[in-house]
């Protein structure tokens, strides 16, 4: 029997991988700005948080109602706690589509394709969590002028918009983890509620790590949860060169380490999938 | 005509944990599990040349999902040999798909908020294809499945047939060698069906495309595929034409008179009524016991005819038969 050449060779796949990339990116991007209802309503849903959390952390901050309050920069944590929703309302949830795929047998058209599975799966959601970041970025801009609150400076924006895009990377490998678990779990939502509890105590979602323990504070720092929210929310609190590099470098380290597991995961999923089925 | 599919002594065996009862059972079961093993595919072998039309049917559970999962990459044998346009599947699954396309009647590769456009742009880049060539093709499969009209809307408001218009022109984009159909008229209306099936048979007769299709439907088996292969408890109970498929299992023939008169009576061993209207006589001839001249002499005895119609048995009535023949081994 000949055969017959399929695949295009060297590193022209590369250049081809990326270019599928990017074009999964902006198909994610077209898409949900196609859906632009459902984006409405996730502004509406931020909107809502940052008025009541807001309002407690000013209440805090105003009337000396904890012992905390010491501790706040002066305005409270309204504006810490809008950067830390930004990016956690900004990841789509892409571990529910990677579990529907998998329980429900949907992964098998994504093999039969020549890019990888996660590339097909990950591109696409992640167009979808750069949109879903610019627009709740802007609409907390909106929110922050009209409350009369001074807006963070240039530079401090730009630090946000890196380190908040690395915190959206982080969100979304954390969900890819959680997701691929489906290969074992079925269904991942236990997984789901232990990453989403540890991103609000360890990352510090409403409140900064700093205000905990010592001991937890050096912990919470140093993992993936507290790089993909607190050093991101940190930059509003104590704005500075020096935390903003200590927060890319753990951001960049946690980007490696969790891409790895990921690939790593993937393989033994994948492995099982051939082996067993799905 | 060289082969584009080559299977020999194809075993598919999976292992899944017992279950065990009690309430420690699943505790149990974690630490010391038993294992139970059932064999879905037990040694099948054929091949199929380029341009062939093939269909691989069975009853539910028979074999035929697994075996198409094994040819398509997606599924490691026990043991055996596959190989598919000169490659093996499960090995080099990623290098394959450039050469097979795939249609799920059941499962969707569009995206409903978007038009099926930018579903096809975004293949275009999966599938490394250069852009004139992509232009050319969407624009020969836009003519022939006119799908002008619709490309540009968002695929949830199109029906049933014209989105499957569109999921065979996703899978045809990138020029396949192979064609895996599975279902692919399922829930489409007699015209829609029709539409697809024609495209089919046309696609694969004009490029000398190679098409291996499942469906539970048996005129999709008639009207698309030349070759039948019947799967059943893991194995090929039968590989022939479509045509030879029908005289081996029903010698039988189904004879249809239009008369003047009401009914025309027939009474021979052998022969039998079906239900009828009037001026309408469905006849079911057991060749094998009376000759069809001799139907015909006796109906012609009795009365003016307007018109004979000799027919095989419908396709549905030989898989049934075959099934049946299978079962009561």
């Amino acid at each position: 029997m000949r055969s017959m050449p399929l695949t295009p060779r060297g590193e022209a796949q590369f250049v081809n991988a990326i270019a599928s990339a990017i074009a999964g990116a902006r198909f994610g991007a077209v898409q949900a700005l196609a859906a632009w209802p459902v984006l409405l309503g996730r502004v509406m849903f931020y909107l809502l948080i940052l008025v009541v959390l807001a309002a407690l952390w000013d209440k805090v901050a105003s009337e000396q109602v904890s012992p905390l309050a010491g501790m706040l920069p002066t305005g409270g944590l309204a504006v810490y706690v809008g950067v830390t929703e930004w990016v956690t309302l900004s990841v789509v949830a892409i571990q529910q589509r990677l579990e529907d795929d998998i329980r429900n047998g949907a992964l098998e058209p994504y093999l039969l394709r020549p890019k990888s599975y996660l590339l097909q799966r990950v591109a696409p959601a992640t167009g979808e969590t750069m949109v879903r970041l610019a627009v709740l970025g802007a609409a907390g801009l909106a929110a922050l002028a009209m409350s009369g609150r001074p807006l963070p400076a240039p530079g401090v924006l730009l630090a946000l918009l890196l380190l908040g895009t690395m915190g959206c990377v982080l969100g979304m490998l954390l969900y890819v983890l959680v997701g691929l678990a489906a290969f074992w779990m079925r269904r991942v939502l236990p997984a789901m509620l232990i990453v989403q509890k540890l991103s609000f105590l360890l990352g510090g979602l409403v409140a900064p790590i700093s205000l905990y323990p010592d001991w937890l504070y050096g912990f919470a720092k140093v993992t993936p949860f507290g790089a993909q929210l607190y050093w991101v929310g940190v930059q509003v609190l104590t704005p500075s060169a020096q935390l903003f590099w200590i927060g890319i470098g753990w951001q960049i380290l946690w980007c490696v380490v969790l891409s790895a597991l990921c690939a790593l995961v993937w393989r033994a999923g994948l492995r099982k999938a051939l082996r067993e089925g799905l | 005509m060289s082969q584009v599919i080559f299977v020999q002594d194809l075993r598919k065996a999976y292992r899944r944990i017992k279950r065990q009862h009690g309430p420690f059972g699943a505790l149990k079961g974690l630490f010391s599990p038993d294992y139970l093993t059932h064999d879905a595919v037990s040694g099948v072998s054929f091949t199929v040349s380029e341009g062939e039309r093939v269909a691989i049917i069975g009853p539910n559970g028979a074999g035929k999902s697994t075996t198409l999962k094994m040819l398509s990459g997606v599924l490691q044998p026990s043991s055996g040999t596959v190989e598919v346009l000169g490659l093996t599947p499960w090995r080099q699954r990623r290098a394959l798909a450039y050469g097979i396309g795939v249609v799920f009647g059941q499962r969707s590769q569009l995206w409903a908020e978007l038009p099926a456009r930018d579903a096809f742009g975004l293949l275009r880049r999966i599938y490394d294809q250069d852009a004139e060539v992509f232009r050319r093709r969407l624009g020969e499969l836009t003519d022939r499945f006119g799908l002008a009209d619709i490309l540009d809307q968002p695929v949830r408001q199109l029906s049933l047939g014209q989105r499957m218009r569109c999921e065979i022109t996703a899978s045809l984009l990138h020029g396949p060698k192979l064609l895996f159909l599975d279902e692919p008229t399922i829930g489409l209306d007699i015209t829609a069906k029709a539409a697809i099936r024609d495209f089919i048979r046309e696609q694969s007769r004009e490029v000398g495309q190679t098409v291996l299709l499942t469906s539970h439907d048996t005129r999709d088996i008639e009207l698309v595929c030349e070759r039948v292969i019947v799967i059943n408890e893991g194995r090929i109970v039968v590989d022939q034409s479509v045509a030879e498929l029908r005289r081996r299992f029903l010698d039988r023939k189904v004879v249809t008179i239009r008369s003047a008169a009401p009914e025309v009576a027939v009474d021979f061993p052998g022969v039998t009524r079906r239900a009828s209207e009037p001026h309408t006589t469905i006849l079911e001839v057991d060749t094998a016991r009376v000759r069809i001249e001799q139907v015909i002499a006796m109906a012609l005895a009795h009365g003016g005819i307007d018109d004979v119609a000799i027919e095989d048995p419908p396709m549905e009535e030989v898989i049934h038969a075959i099934y049946a023949a299978h079962a009561s081994r």
